[in-house]
């Protein structure tokens, strides 16, 4: 196992199975965010857990604005994890922007993947003439102006005054805390990159089997996209869960278990 | 006078408070919303009730800041706090606010309810705006004053290896050139060589001096508290052979502690005591150093008996490179003084002179106590 790609992508690796299954955290957040999930997963099978560079504890040094101008240097790096840890055939669960960092890793190198699951996936967030994505370009460019003049808004001016939850102690303060760990100019790159990005053409690329787990409303990802991926994606199965939101990792937790469980069980 | 306590009306209080009250389902949908929300986004009850989600108030930063942090959050602990987020009203109304949200503990509603607080911060959103401007700007200043540090010490360095460098060769040419006896006795080519002599020495000093000054600035800086007779006896030590050379006396009484950097500060000292000794007059150097106290400040005086100056050139002389005197007559670059002046404002402190042609000299600095 290289070490460097490791401390790269903060890698960390738990669980007692023999399967892997990696999990791929979203835009402003970490790997924090599948603590919930994980649990479910341990003694069955092996728990791969990393940052995307830029994001979380990843090494900030390794962030390469040229590499990271599109999806395919996150679909690199994906790679490079399974390859160092001699990997082959694992259960990839992408949520967000990972869902297309994995259909992208899984394109180019179907032996490394069994199975995808992707939670909310979006090819492309933009609308363009037929195809709906929820977003105009004007949206985005909003985007990139709050991430400029209210980058503090999104971290360190909310931060003071959250408290934690009696359940899960610890979990608020982590949620808090991954946006405060984004470096700002990475944190505007990530975002065009990931709203900016078109991987519609790509989706017909996979031929890895795959799941979509959509949300219902979901105004990122909303429900005729995820149709979309479910079309485009040869082998593929479609489920709506009765949840709101584009997080379904943390607000519906049970209903993500249940759904990946059963996916993985046929 | 009534002495009653005031009765509220909650509908009056919830309408019309000084705070924008909504009501919102699990998945955004507004249930309800009060009359000074609906006056700050300029919408109708019948545009928003029901109709609208809490997330088409969000620009695409705030949506995905409220579906990826806002809603769990409130989903997982019940409440959030002091959330900064711009809300969108009609008419391209944008309102920057900060939100608080409690789940509505119900046992008896069906569905999950939350109550969102609403505060506009307008004024308090311009304000922090021109905070990050002005952070910004500091930074770019901090930035370039960096870049032009850096030069400096390049500079520093260049002047300290690739001048000083030909100047030795050049030096040492001519002293090799004596030695071997190429310059006939009283010849001209003698008096032009001695002047060229005289000139690389000259540079040397002042590329000396020079060096010492940026040093200065590029030291890392150490302060420590220590008394000033340290840093006097380190001066008088790096000035020794002129002391001695010179028969100087210097009396120097017991000094206060001070706060500072002790090399800095006893290069000062030498700079003062050389000074009374380089411009000396036909007497012995005698130098007699004092203080006084105040409320705030510790002054020391530097008094000598040398030939003084012009009180009127006083501010002069501690000009960069500025002196009284020719090189030739007394052989100086006009660095010294104004190093001590640098050194002085990095301590906080200030330096000044009094002084009378042939009456001497006295040099005094001021050290924050």
């Amino acid at each position: 196992m290289s070490i460097a790609i490791t401390k790269r992508n903060n890698v960390k690796i738990f669980g007692k199975g023999t399967q892997a299954i990696v999990f791929a955290h979203g835009y402003g957040c970490d790997q924090k965010m599948w603590r919930i999930i994980t649990p479910a997963f341990e003694k069955d099978y092996r728990i791969i857990l990393f940052d995307h560079v830029g994001s979380g504890n990843s090494d900030q040094s390794a962030y390469d604005f040229e590499k990271y101008s599109s999806l395919k240097g996150y679909a690199e790096d994906l790679n490079e994890i399974l390859y160092s840890l001699d990997l082959q055939k694992v259960i990839f669960v992408g949520h967000s922007v990972s869902s297309m960092i994995g259909v992208l890793a899984a394109a180019d190198r179907p032996e490394l993947y069994e199975k995808l699951i992707l939670i909310g996936p979006s090819p492309c967030y933009i609308n363009d003439n037929e195809y709906f994505g929820g977003f105009s370009y004007k949206d985005i460019d909003e985007l990139i102006a709050t991430l400029e003049s209210n980058y503090l808004g999104w971290s360190s001016f909310i931060a003071p005054v959250i408290i934690g939850n009696p359940e899960l102690p610890e979990y608020s303060e982590e949620l808090k805390n991954s946006f405060c760990a984004m470096n700002p100019d990475i944190a505007k790159h990530f975002a065009k990159v990931t709203f900016l990005g078109d991987n519609r053409e790509d989706l017909s690329r996979v031929c890895t089997s795959t799941l979509i787990i959509q949300c219902h409303p979901d105004v990122i990802a909303p429900v005729r996209v995820g149709e979309f991926v479910h079309k485009k994606i040869p082998d593929s199965k479609y489920v709506l869960l009765n949840s709101a939101g584009h997080c379904p990792h943390l607000t519906a937790p049970d209903q993500v278990i249940s759904s990946i469980r059963s996916y993985l069980t046929t | 006078m009534n002495t009653q306590p005031f009765l509220e009306n909650a509908e009056d209080l919830y309408q019309n408070a000084p705070f924008g009250y909504m009501t919102v389902r699990a998945d955004g949908l507004i249930v309800n919303v009060n009359a000074t929300l609906l006056k700050w986004l300029g919408y109708e009850w019948e545009e928003i009730l029901l109709q609208k989600s809490f997330q088409d108030l969000l620009d695409m930063g705030g949506k995905i800041y409220f579906e990826t942090h806002m809603m769990p959050m409130l989903l997982m602990q019940g409440e959030i706090s002091e959330i900064n987020i711009e809300l969108k009203g009609k008419a391209s109304i944008k309102l920057p606010t900060l939100v608080n949200a409690s789940r509505i503990h119900d046992q008896s509603a069906l569905e999950t309810y939350f109550r969102f607080s609403i505060l506009d911060i307008t004024q308090r959103k311009s304000y922090e705006l021109e905070l990050i401007k002005a952070r910004q700007e500091a930074e770019q200043t901090i930035q370039r004053l960096k870049q032009i540090n850096a030069e400096l010490e390049q500079f520093a360095s260049i002047a300290s290896h690739d001048l000083q460098a030909p100047l030795r060769t050049i030096s040492g040419l001519i002293g090799l050139s004596e030695k071997k006896g190429h310059f006939p006795v009283d010849s001209e080519v003698t008096k032009y060589f001695s002047l060229i002599k005289r000139n690389a020495q000259r540079m040397k000093l002042m590329i000396g001096d020079l060096l010492e000054y940026a040093r200065i600035d590029s030291e890392e800086l150490p302060f420590e508290e220590f008394s000033l007779n340290e840093a006097c006896e380190i001066g008088l030590e790096m000035i020794d052979d002129q002391v001695k050379e010179s028969n100087a006396v210097i009396t120097i009484p017991e000094l206060p502690m001070v706060i500072g950097n002790k090399l800095q500060l006893a290069r000062l000292f030498q700079n003062l005591f050389g000074n009374s000794i380089k411009y000396r007059s036909e007497s012995d150097p005698v130098i007699r150093v004092a203080f006084e106290e105040k409320n705030d400040e510790i002054r020391v005086f530097v008094k000598d008996n040398g030939m003084g100056f012009e009180e009127d050139l006083a501010d002069q002389v501690f000009g960069f490179m500025k002196r009284l005197h020719s090189h030739d007559s007394i052989p100086g670059t006009g660095i010294g003084l104004s190093a001590c002046k640098r050194i002085l404002a990095i301590h906080g402190g200030t330096i000044g002179a009094t002084s009378e042609p042939g009456k001497g000299s006295t040099f005094y600095f001021t050290l924050p106590r």
